[in-house]
């Protein structure tokens, strides 16, 4: 069976866009999150949340034409897609065998609703330029605008693990020679809707996304893309390509109980599958990147499922979330956390969890609290929950030559 | 992981506006009986065009408990709906034995676009604070997909697939690779979209709409007077499964996946037509499948009626058939149901090689393009059918469907 590596990576998030300077944000354990500006939140009962700075600046690197064609969603992922592009090479290569794109979404065409209800409210026409974005697989098209997409073309809506989803296929279709590189993407634009839900679910934080703290009130809403250039190995090799890690599997499985309330026995599941897969044990796992939303159900219901799947061991392997810094970016979270798994593996330095004050006997685990620590990494374990128990963990492995 | 693993198709559930279960909808495309009707579901007033396909009679009931129905749209509930009829239909019990191995793969780009709208407005008018959060679950586009393996406790994964008119194939697609890879032996895979005022108004305001310029609504694939779809609602599953697992639990296999083709074609701006994806698709899937385009038994073809989508469809039909194939247009019957368009078309397809016949294209005066396009229907013995879906947006799925 062909292997896969990762070699490019694209992030546009609240704490930074480009690897580089997400990388330098993530491990100086910088905030990104800010009061919106995307709607007025005035009666909302909270305020704050992970947008993207400079949005309108990056825009200038992409063609006037399609700003306006495509959604704020689409845009994200077209945005990470050129940087990933541009850091993998492959768009100096004629690459052999084709090249496909899988991209992860939640809400994105949501934006696009929401724009149109503003239009509609306000007795406005809509445009059909603005109507033709409610399709999420437009986004596909956006991103084919960056690279000369040659094979196949999927859009996982997998809720908040769709990134995960995404890379997971992505890997699949080069392991069955369906496609020698992989665009594995995923973006979510900031969201009344979500916002709106989340906090009539009580589920954000006033001020501060704190997971694992005893006082952790919720988490932040956000928005925000991750791509990553998945590539068959020999492929890789052959182009002299800068190999950041290895995946090496990956588990699915769905808690089939209930639409939002999380399952110790669906992420159980679904953490087993994917050591499985990969061949190791819970002995060989050095990091979990946690899903780690910092609700109170969550990081409750994750910390348990981690105790069972790692048994004694569940104390000694640090655990953090990176959403602490970055807030929620729903659909692209677990594709953003793959880049920020790919490179701890490759720095050996483990990004921490924020705004960690208080321990919580039901969270006692290591979250890496509140500064970065060097930590040699083999193999890391990224963890994706998300709406309808559909959960998602992927393994990666740093790269050690052939 | 065997590439060549053979996968079955064991079970079919249909909710289509022109019936209810396999055998009704087989029986509406043998006798080419179309239902469409004035929409009842929403103020059609301010639209030039009142017809679509609406699922009528729908009882919930029949296979939902009615404590969980009150939060569940339409959309889901047709899911539901299609997949348990599905599982009856393939005699499969889920129990906590095999629940790890199976999993759900559904098309759907919209999921429910009226829920996501109606609570985002719902905000707007009353105040973000006054909103009922029980109904956000159904703003996610899985939401359909994850309350199917809610409603019928099916564990092993739950994927959504958004690519447009090419999702549900694409979900079969994925499904197919899931049995291939071992991660499952059973797979719920099929499609679903609902009709409502926000993708009719979509639909309409593109000008894609049948009888927009005045006249009937009517749909006309490849005829020379066609002037646009009929869009239409449902929801199709198909039970796909390891011929190991059928084999050892007894099934009765209707079909089996003889081959499957995503080709995704990138062009630079945006909505386009280009032939260039879906020939690529086409000759991928018969590449794989090690046949020539002259086994090929019958095309069913994603024509719905569309000005520029049919003549490209066309084009490449008989640049790799020759005109000779015979090709079929459900969707003059059926509608457009979009996303769910490709499950549709695959649940035609096992009807068409179980009983031996291809359903009529209707409302044909004046073909336009050179091809064997099925005008009448017609009994013949069906080996490999082939269904396509082309997406505007540049996806493109072709899948071969075998007899076994």
């Amino acid at each position: 069976m062909r292997r896969v590596v990762i070699t490019g990576l694209g992030v546009v998030t609240s704490i930074g866009i480009g690897k580089e300077e997400f990388w330098q944000n993530l491990i100086a354990g910088k905030s990104g999150i800010s009061p919106v500006t995307s709607f007025d939140t005035s009666e909302h009962f909270t305020h704050l949340g992970g947008e993207v700075k400079g949005f309108e600046k990056i825009m200038n690197t992409i063609d006037e034409d399609s700003r306006s064609r495509y959604s704020r969603a689409s845009l994200l992922a077209m945005i990470a897609a050129k940087l990933a592009v541009t850091d993998s090479g492959i768009d100096q290569v004629e690459p052999e065998g084709s090249i496909g794109v899988c991209y992860g979404i939640t809400t994105g065409p949501i934006q696009v609703i929401e724009h149109i209800n503003d239009i509609l409210l306000s007795n406005g026409s809509v445009s059909n330029e603005l109507a033709c974005q409610l399709p999420s697989n437009s986004t596909l098209a956006a991103i084919g605008e960056e690279v000369g997409l040659t094979g196949e073309g999927f859009v996982l809506s997998t809720a908040c693990s769709a990134g995960n989803y995404a890379i997971g296929y992505g890997y699949d279709l080069i392991r069955l020679d369906r496609a020698k590189i992989i665009i594995a993407s995923a973006s979510d634009a900031f969201s009344r809707i979500s916002f709106t839900g989340f906090n009539q679910f009580k589920a954000v934080a006033p001020e501060r996304c704190q997971p694992f703290d005893k006082n952790r009130r919720g988490m932040m809403v956000a928005e925000g893309a991750g791509v990553l250039i998945l590539e068959d190995l020999e492929h890789a090799l052959q182009r002299g390509a800068n190999i950041y890690a290895e995946i090496v599997g990956y588990g699915l499985s769905c808690d089939a109980r209930h639409m939002t309330s999380p399952s110790i026995e669906g992420i159980v599941q679904c953490m087993k599958k994917a050591l499985k897969e990969a061949s190791i044990t819970p002995e060989d796992i050095d990091y979990i990147s946690a899903h780690g939303t910092g609700t109170p159900a969550n990081d409750r219901t994750e910390c348990a499922a981690i105790r069972e799947v790692f048994g004694d061991r569940y104390k000694e392997i640090p655990v953090s979330s990176i959403k602490s810094m970055l807030g929620h970016t729903m659909g692209a979270a677990s594709a953003i956390e793959a880049v920020a798994c790919t490179l701890a593996i490759k720095q050996g330095i483990l990004p921490p969890t924020i705004n960690y004050e208080t321990p919580d006997p039901e969270c006692d685990i290591d979250c890496v609290p509140n500064k970065s620590r060097s930590h040699e990494i083999t193999y890391a374990l990224n963890n994706s929950y998300a709406f309808g128990g559909n959960n998602a963990s992927v393994v990666l492995k740093r790269f050690d030559g052939y | 992981m065997s590439a060549d693993k053979e996968i079955l198709i064991t079970g079919i559930g249909v909710i289509s506006p022109v019936g209810e279960g396999r055998e009704a909808y087989w029986e509406a495309l043998k006798s080419g009986s179309p239902n469409f009707g004035e929409i009842t579901l929403f103020d059609t007033s301010p639209f030039m065009v009142n017809v679509a396909g609406e699922v009528r009679g729908f009882d919930p009931l029949k296979y939902i408990h009615k404590r969980h129905l009150r939060v569940l749209d339409r959309s889901t509930r047709f899911l539901v709906a299609a997949s348990k009829l599905a599982l009856d239909d393939a005699g499969l019990e889920i129990t906590e034995d095999n629940t790890h191995s199976i999993g759900v793969s559904a098309g759907t780009t919209f999921g429910s676009l009226h829920s996501i709208a109606q609570f985002d407005r719902d905000g707007l008018i009353e105040g973000p604070k006054y909103v009922n959060p029980s109904f956000f679950p159904n703003t996610v586009i899985n939401s359909p997909a994850s309350q199917v393996s809610i409603m019928h406790k099916i564990k092993g994964f739950n994927t959504t697939i958004s690519t447009g008119f090419c999702a549900s194939l694409d979900a079969l697609i994925y499904g197919a690779d899931f049995i291939r890879l071992g991660r499952a032996e059973v797979v719920l895979a099929g499609g679903v979209e609902e009709l409502c005022e926000e993708t009719f108004t979509g639909f309409h305001n593109l000008g894609l709409l049948s009888g927009l310029k005045g006249g009937e609504s009517l749909c006309r694939p490849y005829d020379r007077g066609r002037d646009g779809l009929i869009l239409s609602e449902g929801a199709a599953v198909l039970v796909l499964e390891s011929e190991e697992h059928a084999r050892k639990r007894n099934a009765h296999a209707y079909a089996r996946i003889v081959s499957c083709s995503n080709a995704f074609c990138s062009h630079g701006n945006g909505l386009f037509t280009n032939s260039s994806g879906l020939r690529k698709a086409i000759l991928q899937a018969l590449e794989r499948a090690s046949i020539d385009p002259g086994d090929i038994d019958c095309v069913c073809a994603s024509a719905n009626g569309g000005v520029e989508l049919d003549r490209m469809e066309a084009e490449v039909i008989n640049e790799i058939f020759g005109g000779k194939t015979p090709v079929s247009a459900i969707k003059s019957i059926v509608g457009d149901t979009y996303s769910a368009s490709g499950a549709m078309a695959v649940s035609a397809v096992v009807g068409e090689i179980v009983q031996g016949f291809i359903p009529a294209t209707i409302n044909i005066t004046e073909p336009e393009f050179e091809m064997n396009l099925v005008r009448t229907v017609t009994h013949t013995r069906i080996t490999n059918a082939l269904i396509i879906t082309s997406d505007p947006y540049g996806n493109n799925t072709a899948v071969i469907i075998g007899g076994v």
